[in-house]
């Protein structure tokens, strides 16, 4: 499973300013740390890779169709942890997925057929971060994984990365944390005012 | 999966969350149910049961009740950006637009069904031609959510999106409503022939806006 994504010369405007600029990146199977002050563009930058947004100027690239999981969690209120990552499985076409034990890895065997709204901020974002598990897609994009997060959440975050980095995935993880995943990272990118750099 | 299969998927996944929280459902038979009520009381019992009032009226909420549903829903959708998991999927730009419109449809054949029986007892209406009742009725339903989820998709980034999505709405539904009042008036009076050339002006309502929205939407949501 070898993934990749690039963006070419891409600009997102967003209410009439631009939010990226002429940003060009190429996504390897391997970990691209993303790391930027607040307002950079960072969110945009995984959203542009996504094809969430509408680029006004380059080109992007993705191989398959990437995991995206955004700062919030993404789950349809009304719905339990079970029934959205039933959803996300079957509208892939993985009948066989097994979410049953995705949702135990992640400490929510208790809680898989509770709604989400009555779920608690990191344990939704628990349910949400189990699609990594469920759908093993070329491309992860991940936005701020590690927030709201207790420190037992936080190594499960780190475990799942690093077995999608064995099975030679893309992943692509916007972070504020200095410390973490920073010894795994094949590439790092430091955005700043819409556009992008490696360092 | 199939592009139908992927629309039934988003289909159900709306019932079930709607189940779970009924509040569209509930609004929109609340809704419905006043506006009867009050329609008996404002034009008295004499006025209020002509076919022409007792329709227009009719149409009117089911109208307001597709709009009230479909706000829901993507408020819903909206409430932690639930709506971009869906929309980062393979063909989910497609499936949400379908999805939703089947939804809608089913929601509000439940709240015209309500809103139906409600109307021929309060206001004690004589049917003449029921099959052709049913008929304008079923197509007069799935004639409006082709047209309501576009305008709530082309919206749904805005913020008065509440005042927006009847604005955009309302101007592109007046055939159906007209389609549909003329429709059940015709099937009250008996007219059958006439019933069944609106019915037949609905599910054509339906199916072109069915295929514009499946035809714009895509290049429509961000």
């Amino acid at each position: 499973m070898s993934g990749s994504a690039s963006l070419h010369d891409a600009t997102v405007v967003l209410d009439d300013h631009p939010v990226l600029r002429g940003a060009s990146v190429d996504i390897g199977p391997g970990l691209t740390l993303v790391r930027g002050p607040n307002g950079a563009g960072k969110t945009t930058l995984l959203r542009a890779l996504a094809g969430l947004v509408a680029l006004a100027r380059g080109s992007r690239t993705v191989s398959g169709a990437p995991l995206y999981i955004g700062h919030r969690s993404m789950l349809l209120r009304g719905l339990s942890a079970r029934a959205n990552l039933s959803f996300f499985a079957s509208f892939r076409g993985m009948r066989n997925a097994d979410i049953t034990e995705a949702l135990r890895r992640w400490g929510l065997a208790e809680l898989a057929d509770r709604p989400v709204e009555r779920l608690s901020a990191g344990q939704r974002k628990r349910a949400a971060l189990a699609r990594l598990d469920v759908e093993q897609q070329p491309v992860v994009l991940l936005d701020e994984p590690f927030a709201d997060l207790d420190r037992a959440g936080m190594h499960l975050v780190r475990d799942a990365i690093v077995s999608a980095l064995v099975r030679e995935q893309a992943v692509v993880v916007v972070t504020h944390s200095l410390e973490e995943l920073d010894r795994d990272a094949a590439q790092r990118l430091l955005m700043d005012a819409g556009e992008v750099r490696k360092i | 999966m199939s592009p139908l299969g992927r629309a039934l998927l988003v289909a159900a996944r709306e019932l079930f969350a709607e189940r779970a929280n009924p509040d569209g459902l509930a609004a929109a038979l609340t809704f419905t149910g006043m506006l009867v009520l009050l329609e008996s009381l404002a034009f008295g019992p004499g006025r209020a049961r002509q076919p022409d009032v007792a329709s227009g009226v009719y149409w009117i909420a089911v109208l307001f009740a597709a709009i009230l549903v479909s706000a829901r829903s993507f408020d819903r959708d909206l409430e932690d950006d639930a709506i971009d998991a869906v929309i980062a999927l393979p063909g989910g730009r497609d499936a949400l637009y379908a999805g939703k419109v089947l939804a809608l449809g089913a929601i509000l054949l439940v709240v015209a069904a309500a809103a139906g029986v409600l109307s021929i007892f309060l206001l004690d209406l004589d049917i003449a031609l029921p099959g052709q009742l049913l008929l304008v009725v079923l197509l007069g339903v799935l004639a409006l959510p082709p047209v309501v989820v576009l305008t709530s998709v082309i919206a749904l980034r805005v913020r008065a999106r509440v005042a927006v999505v009847p604005i955009l709405s309302f101007p592109m539904l007046v055939p159906q409503l007209v389609a549909a009042s003329q429709g059940s008036a015709a099937a009250l009076t008996g007219d059958g022939p006439a019933a069944l050339a609106w019915a037949g002006l609905l599910g054509a309502f339906a199916f072109v806006y069915g295929v514009l929205g499946l035809t714009i939407v895509p290049a429509a949501i961000e």
